[in-house]
């Protein structure tokens, strides 16, 4: 008998080799670093071990803590509503007899900007002098200028809203594609059997469309980190590190101050991150699945 | 000259053994069906045939070739599958030539060999419609036409029928059996279906769990069923059986103590105290003057009848003997009421005593 | 009959709620993206006049500058046009060659660890571009393939191969694999089979992976930002930064150049909208 190298080893050898040189060496090198000194403006330092000093400092680091849990309440918020919001649009959308292409082809508007270009369409429309909302509040007669950038509570506001903007199509668009694929009769039959619209929602429907959220929700879990994109053009972390996230915070260690050892350090804390909601969604989509009886 | 021949086949799925060692010689231009309940390994017989799957153990050969390890390509063989498979982008025109094309024939060959095809299954209005626009029965049609047009050695047909409604099933059944008479290829047809292996095929292999029960003509598999098995697989209603122990005088004492006489083939070969099943057709047990005629040794039975299914030229009566729903047939009925009690009688000769214990046939040698 | 009355109102009121939301949302989305186009003709004085000006009137002008090549400000707009279609286009097609062969691996062959192998080429989708950029910035560096065309296509191929892989193998999935049998028995080789049958069933499929791939590179900015420096490799994401000095924004260009970037992306997005939620549901759902 000859042994062959399996053929589902070679299909899937090129997305192995290419992944393995641009992300997995990449990452290991970062690993490495994240335990040096290592200052771009100072290649020497990249040979020094100083343990975990540098995640250490992270970690006694308030700037850190404060962007870290900022992160993590920014994504929080941003998920709920955008499931919220799109599952309340798919609904609507469901719903309409008329026009109803039109209507999804325009929710997946969104899902075609890149977010930079999200970041600064609403950077010009919240922008406190000439942007569209303040021009809007003005012309109606209220004479102060909200400056939606600049105070901090709003500026979150302001970013929170475009990346729930960006966003929340893709809920949308998955869940309306449940809503289409779902079986009518368990609802004929409910609503026979004396169920509430809310009831049937809530028992028949809602169950039903839980594999298509998990979906959604592990598709944008791919892909957490492009809030980046929106706050660095948008705020770029401030006013006064006000909006400051894991992402700018590490952005601005390596890149401004060149301490990359200590912005690898973030970094693999934010690919932990990331991988920890990738994984979460992942099971939590496996789970739904086996629970609809969809396949293994 | 195209005769399949397998012999010791062997299927492994890792630890899972599906087909245990198969014996099979086909004859050139036999019509083959391979029957059995899901499950029992006939696709899987059928596609080790095909060159789909790997043969575990054991020789495949073709017209005198092993083909253990060819593709299924150089074994010129053609496939119908159960859901057509059909190329869905391209037309039927297309998907019956697809095969001499991708041998390279010349244009005017395949042209002749697609309308030649067509016009055998009556495809000529349909050929420039895609897969999506034809009914069921007009993509079986394909499907067929898609395997005649190369001329191929052998044929498989894996359940080609079984997503047809019934009727067109028994129509599409008539026209594979006179495909097979006018072009005469060997044929290996898969079905679960008993009525279809019945009325299709020269010989018909019966299945278990990857093993071979019985290989015979479709009427030595009713007439002589070698186990339990095949007699109550093969033939509709299924072949009634009531449990029981031979008795000295060499009768079967059934559990309520009514005594039935052995048929006289094996009545030397069973043992008094042996644990038996009485086996016999609704065919051969009908009430006095409505079926069973007087001649040869018959046995006659007191039923209470608790249910009747008239079917026009018959009717098929339901009772229970010995604490066992039994069914038997009326021929040239008249009513009949439930709770009726009528006395029926048994053709002997064609009764049959199986072992309790192994199942099998007891039968004088 | 007051009952009947009373379920008469209460659904005419929920169908006036109904389309008030409904008209709200599309507002909602629609608005900003309206804005920018609009924005883009109108000249810079009446976008920062005081109090806002509302009927607009209409220029050229920005687009003039934007094509005009280095104008005022100099933004080389043609070669990061150049540069994101070059880089795109090509990462699109690496990766969905790259990505179809994966896929079709994960839809057609059983082996042990499948889903854990599915589920880790995922991570490596997971982790934020960011993130990844520093070591890459340090590593292409080394490698001298920082700013230049070629690393770039090269992260966005490898950026773009575990969706790609998600996708097809969802459209695989979804083609009876008697289809690749029958291709076979009638004398196909396994290669002949997948371009002559699968494939072309696929195509669909295959086309919205690729349009996903190509706006993912076309889209991209995080790791765009810091591997490319100059004018010869700088994509539009990035391009879009030069509008903005110290404390001034070209606003109206910066629409301009907002317009030319959505453009393509729209086209193809419209082109393929059925497959692409066909895509995404099937890959997930028929796991
Ligand atoms: N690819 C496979 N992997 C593992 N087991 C299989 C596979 N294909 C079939 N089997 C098993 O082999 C047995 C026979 O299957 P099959 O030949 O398809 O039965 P049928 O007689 O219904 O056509 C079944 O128990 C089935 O579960
Ligand atoms: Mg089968």
């Amino acid at each position: 008998m000859r042994r062959r190298i399996p053929e589902w080893f070679v299909l899937l050898m090129p997305a192995f080799i290419v992944i393995a040189a641009v992300v997995l060496i990449p990452l290991i090198f970062s690993l490495y670093s994240s335990f040096t000194p290592y200052k771009l403006t100072r290649p020497s330092t990249l040979w020094t071990w100083i343990g975990e000093r540098n995640y250490e400092r992270i970690l006694t680091d308030w700037k850190f803590w404060a962007a870290f849990g900022r992160t993590i309440l920014f994504l929080t918020i941003a998920l709920n509503l955008e499931l919220i919001f799109g599952l309340g649009i798919a609904l609507m959308v469901n719903k309409v007899t008329w026009g109803q292409r039109t209507l999804r082809t325009v929710l997946m508007f969104p899902m075609m900007f890149s977010p930079i270009l999200v970041g600064f369409q609403f950077k010009f429309i919240f922008n406190d002098n000439v942007g569209l909302v303040n021009n809007v509040l003005q012309s109606l007669g209220s004479d102060a200028a909200l400056p939606w950038l600049v105070d901090g509570k709003l500026a979150m506001f302001s970013i929170l809203f475009a990346e729930i903007w960006m966003s929340t199509s893709v809920f949308a668009i998955l869940i309306l594609a449940g809503l289409f694929a779902m079986p009518r009769d368990p609802l004929e039959a409910a609503k026979v059997d004396g169920c509430t619209p809310w009831q049937s929602f809530r028992h028949i429907t809602l169950p039903f469309l839980m594999p298509f959220i998990y979906i959604a929700m592990t598709i944008r879990s791919l892909d957490v980190a492009r809030a980046y994109d929106i706050v660095q053009i948008m705020t770029g972390g401030g006013p006064a590190r006000r909006t400051e996230l894991l992402w700018t915070l590490m952005s601005r260690t390596g890149y401004v101050d060149a301490k990359m050892g200590l912005a690898n350090a973030m970094g693999y804390v934010s690919i932990l991150l990331s991988i920890a909601f990738t994984i979460y969604f992942f099971r939590k989509l496996s789970a739904a699945r086996a629970e609809l009886g969809m396949g293994a | 000259m195209t005769e399949v021949t397998l012999s010791n086949v062997i299927k492994r799925y890792g630890e899972h053994q599906a087909v245990h060692g198969i014996d099979l010689e086909i004859r050139d231009g036999e019509f083959v069906v391979l029957v059995g309940p899901s499950g029992c390994g006939k696709s899987t017989t059928l596609r080790m045939i095909a060159g789909l799957e790997d043969i575990s153990g054991g020789e495949v050969s073709i017209g005198g070739r092993v083909v253990n390890d060819l593709p299924p390509r150089e074994r010129n063989i053609s496939m119908v599958f159960q859901n057509y498979a059909l190329y869905p982008h391209m037309c039927v025109r297309e998907n019956l030539g697809f095969s001499l094309h991708i041998a390279k024939r010349p244009e005017s060959e395949i042209t002749s060999a697609v309308n030649e095809a067509a016009a055998i299954l009556g495809l000529e209005e349909l050929m420039d419609r895609k897969p999506a626009a034809l009914s069921g029965g007009q993509r079986q049609r394909v499907a067929m036409g898609r395997a005649i047009v190369r001329h191929p050695d052998v044929f498989l047909f894996d359940e080609p029928l079984s997503n047809l409604d019934a009727k067109l099933r028994t129509q599409m059944r008539v026209e594979i059996k006179k495909l097979h008479q006018k072009v005469g290829n060997t044929i290996i047809y898969v079905t679960h279906d008993q009525v279809e292996a019945m009325t299709l095929a020269d010989r018909i292999v019966l299945m278990r769990d990857g093993h071979i029960v019985q290989v015979g003509t479709p009427l030595e598999l009713f007439n002589a069923p070698v186990n339990t098995f095949v007699a109550t697989f093969i033939g509709s209603p299924p072949m009634n059986l009531l449990d029981g122990v031979v008795t000295e005088n060499r009768t079967v004492r059934l559990i309520d103590g009514q005594e039935l006489p052995i048929p006289s083939s094996p009545r030397e070969s069973v043992q008094p105290g042996q644990k038996v099943k009485y086996g016999f057709r609704a065919d051969n047990l009908s009430p006095v003057g409505h079926g069973v005629s007087d001649e040869g040794e018959t046995a006659d039975i007191a039923l209470r009848i608790d249910l009747s299914e008239p079917l026009g030229t018959e009717t098929l009566l339901f009772a229970t003997l010995a604490s066992t729903e039994i069914q038997c047939k009326m021929l040239n009925p008249r009513p009949v009421t439930s709770g009726e009690t009528m006395t029926c009688r048994l053709a002997l000769e064609k009764a049959h005593i199986f072992d309790a214990q192994t199942t099998q046939v007891i039968r004088s040698n | 009959m007051d009952r009947n009355q009373a379920h008469r109102n209460r659904r005419r009121m929920l169908k006036g709620l109904h389309f008030v939301g409904l008209f709200l949302v599309m507002s909602i989305i629609c608005i900003p993206g309206l804005w920018i186009i609009l924005n883009s003709f109108r000249p810079t004085v009446e976008i920062m006049a005081k109090p806002p000006v509302w009927n607009p009137s209409f220029t050229l002008d920005h687009y003039r500058a934007m094509f005009g090549g280095a104008g005022q400000g100099g933004v080389p707009v043609f070669s990061y046009l150049w540069n994101s279609i070059v880089i795109s286009v090509t990462s699109t097609g690496i990766a969905v060659l790259i990505g179809m062969s994966g896929g079709y691996a994960f839809a057609r062959y059983k082996f042990s660890g499948k889903s854990g192998y599915f589920v880790g080429l995922m991570l490596f989708r997971a982790v934020p571009g960011v993130a990844l950029s520093l070591p890459l910035f340090i590593v292409f560096a080394k490698v001298g393939i920082i700013d230049t065309h070629f690393g770039l296509i090269l992260v966005y191929v490898a950026m773009n191969v575990p969706f790609t892989i998600w996708l097809t193998d969802g459209f695989f999935r979804q083609i009876p694999k008697e289809l690749h049998e029958a291709a076979e028995i009638d004398g196909c080789t396994r290669w002949q089979a997948f371009w002559k049958v699968e494939f072309p069933v696929a195509r669909s499929g295959v086309a919205s992976a690729a349009i996903f791939a190509f706006l993912t590179s076309w889209n991209e900015f995080a790791l765009a930002s810091q591997l490319t420096r100059s004018v010869g490799s700088k994509t539009m994401p990035v391009g879009l930064l030069d509008f903005t000095a110290e404390f001034t924004i070209n606003w109206g260009g910066m629409c301009a150049l907002a317009v030319l970037m959505i453009l393509p992306a729209l086209i193809l997005t419209f082109i393929v909208q059925k497959h692409l939620i066909a895509g995404l549901t099937f890959g997930g759902v028929k796991g």
